[in-house]
């Protein structure tokens, strides 16, 4: 088993060591452009007009209530199929199925609402 | 003029392992102001195929693009804007400015002009110009194989002036 | 007709109207009124359900003469409605309220001239750089005032606590062109917004005036560069009929199969983009392959790919090169093959239904007060083509088969401009069959045009294009005016496209197929 978590070890190390690197080498070997605007935001080429701290459109963040919610299932079902194929059996499957109306039924609902239509 | 800072080390031979890789992965921004636009569009279509040197996309955000293709008029109130994207692209970045009235204002000089800026460098530093009102796709690609033969400093597909 | 109905009403309210030859000028009946009266001659006009196509503005050094040119869909037969101001004061009463298309071109009037509309909520810079201190299109220096500056300058649109200001701007892959719109955004919804224009004005009526005749024709391709013939056509029309000269038959056939050619590439170019803005990259592929050989065969015959220089006063510069008839047969063959790849590609595509079929929609009366024509108007249910029911040149022979929809939405637009192709390639085919034999090309033209004015309006790939000029017997015009079709399809946006989700806008704008450098002149 330590077999294993020297592997998650390594991959960690790995992926740090990347990051590292990603922001190193351009930050040495890059040019650097000098300007005023370089740093500015992108808006088509122009200045941004007006605030952008305004109150928020409510839809969006049921938007992102629900692509949360769901995401944060199919992480959970990442492992359950892992751990699916190596010891599978109808009663787990049943167990599975009851998890997954958990998440079925919330969707139902929120599609009934009409969240997945704009309106105004 | 706005200049671009060098690299923080002196990079010797792998500058020229950079600069070839930049040369075939140039990428364009799509700045068309005018006709010669459509020629540009005409450049990245089927017949004439932009890609096949390596300006795969055209995308259009200067953050992502390594040189401009400026095609059009350049006027009074669209010369802060070229000036901004401009700034607002990553270093290195190289400059193109297709078409007559890029270059030097085009047909639309005339005594008494109160909006044309008489080419775009004016306003930024330009490397390649490509003459013609609109200039022929083909001199958009010759425009490109100059500017990597700017970078490398190897022509990579004779010329017509190399041909006999 | 309508007209008779109108005439009475115009007689009612006291102006004087006279009917005047419309071979020479190009419209029916001109129109003399105070300025005072315009308002209720605008109300009369709207009753019998005329359009307004152009806002012109010609300075007569100590007073300035503005026309108003009605049109009706039913009775095409133009009225030219003019009123003079005193250049040291010139004040008029607006008509936006009744017609907000022509309350766009009153902008325009107003920042070139420094004409005073009175009663117009927005007489700030459209087109012009605010940086400017006197009025362009004056012929003396006339600097612009403190008290007219503050107005130019005086619009400052204004956020509050639940929206925020988008830029559609300048650079941007869907505008087609450099057009800039703020658009004050509640969530996915705009609530208003706010054109500038401007981006590309490169003074195409300034320089008409310091130009002579021949040496301002290459201009006129520069102006919709997609379709620059219909504009070359118009040009080249308005001096024949205000000079009076009869082209040879050959040459009224080449045009009109160059001109077809031409729309029929305009059409595939607004095909490829805006199936690109919605998010599909192969049809551009398709279109512009298309596109390709069709500029190859005028280029075989004119000499560019883009630009051409092609008609000239009084018939063509040179004859039909040889296999030109040939290379056309073969494209049409090929073309009506090539439909049937754009139908199975596209028009039954589910993603492209859902994103078209319902959006943008133009009703009949929105199209009306803003001066909406071309293809957009046709798919809105309007079968007002000016090939048909004023036509002109080659088009007096041959009779295009006017496509017509009635829904208005986007996907009406895309089926009518696919027709076009269509009656474009049957209209070719009948063509190529009838050229004559002939010369291409008038021998002898006259020094100069006769003074006076003239109006002439043909067909272009995007509505109709116009142009007026006034003549003072000199080489150079003395004023020109472009009547640009895209400027009256884009401010008909501004109206419907309040309370749309921003991809709905974007899907709208692509199908109202917008050449800027059209709409700045």
């Amino acid at each position: 088993m330590l077999r294993d978590f020297s592997f998650v070890l390594i991959f960690i190390l790995l992926s740090f060591l990347l990051c590292f690197l990603v922001f190193v080498v351009p930050w040495v070997i890059a040019p650097r452009s000098k300007g005023v605007k370089a740093q500015d935001i992108y808006e088509c080429g122009v200045d941004p007009f007006g605030s952008a701290w305004v109150r928020y459109f409510a839809p969006f963040y049921l938007y992102a209530l629900i692509f949360v919610a769901f995401d944060v299932d199919v992480l959970y079902l990442f492992p359950v199929a892992l751990g699916y194929w190596r010891e599978g059996g109808s009663d787990r499957f049943l167990v599975l199925l009851i998890f997954l109306a958990f998440l079925v039924f919330p969707l139902a609902y929120a599609w009934r609402k009409g969240v997945f239509w704009w309106r105004p | 003029m706005v200049e671009a800072v060098g690299p923080r080390v002196k990079l010797g031979v792998l500058e020229e392992f950079l600069n070839l890789a930049r040369a075939n992965s140039l990428w364009p921004m799509t700045f068309g102001l005018a006709c010669c636009a459509i020629e540009m569009m005409a450049t990245v279509a089927a017949r004439f195929d932009l890609a096949r040197f390596g300006a795969e996309v055209m995308r259009p955000s200067p953050r992502q693009c390594d040189f401009m293709i400026v095609s059009g008029t350049i006027t009074k109130k669209i010369a802060p804007v070229v000036r901004t994207l401009y700034e607002q692209m990553a270093s290195p970045k190289w400059v193109v400015a297709y078409g007559n009235c890029a270059i030097s204002g085009g047909p639309f000089v005339f005594e008494g002009q109160y909006n044309v800026i008489e080419g775009v460098d004016k306003v930024i530093p330009v490397d390649v110009y490509v003459p013609g009102c609109p200039p022929r796709p083909e001199a958009l690609l010759e425009a490109l194989l100059k500017l990597q033969e700017k970078l490398t400093g190897v022509r990579r597909f004779p010329g017509p002036e190399r041909r006999w | 007709m309508v007209a008779e109905g109108l005439l009475r009403d115009l007689d009612a309210i006291g102006c004087v109207v006279e009917e005047v030859p419309y071979e020479r000028k190009g419209y029916w009946f001109d129109v003399k009124a105070q300025k005072e009266k315009l308002p209720e001659l605008a109300g009369a006009f709207d009753q019998h359900g005329y359009f307004v196509e152009e806002v012109v503005c010609v300075d007569w050094r100590e007073e300035l003469e503005l026309l108003y040119h009605f049109n009706h869909w039913d009775d095409p037969r133009r009225f030219s409605v003019r009123t003079r101001v005193k250049a040291t004061d010139p004040e008029v009463p607006s008509i936006w309220n009744i017609y907000p298309g022509a309350g766009w071109h009153e902008r325009e009037i107003h920042e070139f001239f420094g004409v005073k509309f009175k009663g117009h909520p927005n007489l700030s810079y459209l087109f012009l750089h605010p940086d400017i201190d006197f009025y362009p299109l004056r012929k003396d220096f006339v600097p612009v005032t403190e008290e007219d500056k503050r107005v130019l300058l005086g619009r400052f649109p204004e956020g509050d606590e639940e929206s925020f200001w988008l830029n559609m701007g300048p650079q941007h892959p869907s505008t087609h062109g450099v057009l800039r719109l703020l658009l004050k955004m509640k969530g996915e919804f705009i609530e208003d917004m706010e054109p500038v224009l401007g981006y590309m004005h490169r003074m195409q009526e300034k320089m008409a005036e310091e130009r002579s005749y021949s040496q301002y024709y290459p201009n006129t391709a520069r102006m919709d560069y997609v379709a620059p013939l219909a504009f070359s056509l118009c040009y080249v029309l308005a001096l024949e009929r205000c000079c009076g000269i009869e082209v040879p038959e050959r040459a009224q056939f080449i045009r009109l199969i160059a001109m077809e050619l031409n729309r029929i590439a305009s059409h595939l170019l607004w095909l490829g983009t805006y199936l690109l803005d919605l998010g599909a990259a192969t049809p551009y592929f398709f279109a512009f392959d298309d596109r390709e050989q069709i500029l190859d065969i005028l280029e075989g015959l004119t000499g560019s790919r883009l630009t051409y220089c092609y008609y000239r006063i009084g018939g063509v510069y040179e004859d039909l090169n040889e296999g030109f008839l040939e290379a056309v047969d073969r494209f049409i063959q090929r073309m009506k093959r090539r439909l049937k790849d754009y139908d199975e590609l596209v028009t039954g595509n589910a993603i492209f239904l859902g994103r078209t079929k319902g959006i943008g929609v133009i009703p009949k009366e929105v199209a009306r007060r803003y001066g909406v024509t071309g293809p957009n108007l046709r798919a809105s249910g309007v079968a007002f083509d000016i090939r048909v029911c004023e036509p002109y040149d080659g088009y007096r022979f041959l009779k295009p088969k006017v496509a017509l929809r009635e829904e208005g939405d986007s996907f009406a637009r895309y089926l009518v401009r696919l027709d076009e192709i269509r009656a474009s390639l049957s209209l070719l085919e009948e063509a190529i069959s009838k050229v004559p034999e002939g010369p291409y090309r008038v021998e002898k033209l006259p020094k100069r045009p006769p003074v006076g004015d003239v109006f002439f309006a043909t067909e272009g790939a995007r509505g109709e294009v116009g142009v007026y000029i006034v003549s003072d017997g000199s080489d150079k015009p003395y004023r020109l005016k472009w009547r640009s079709p895209s400027f009256s399809n884009f401010v008909s946006f501004t109206e419907i496209g309040k309370g749309m989700l921003i991809a709905d806008a974007v899907a709208t704008l692509g199908s109202l197929d917008l050449v800027v450098p059209e709409m700045d002149r």
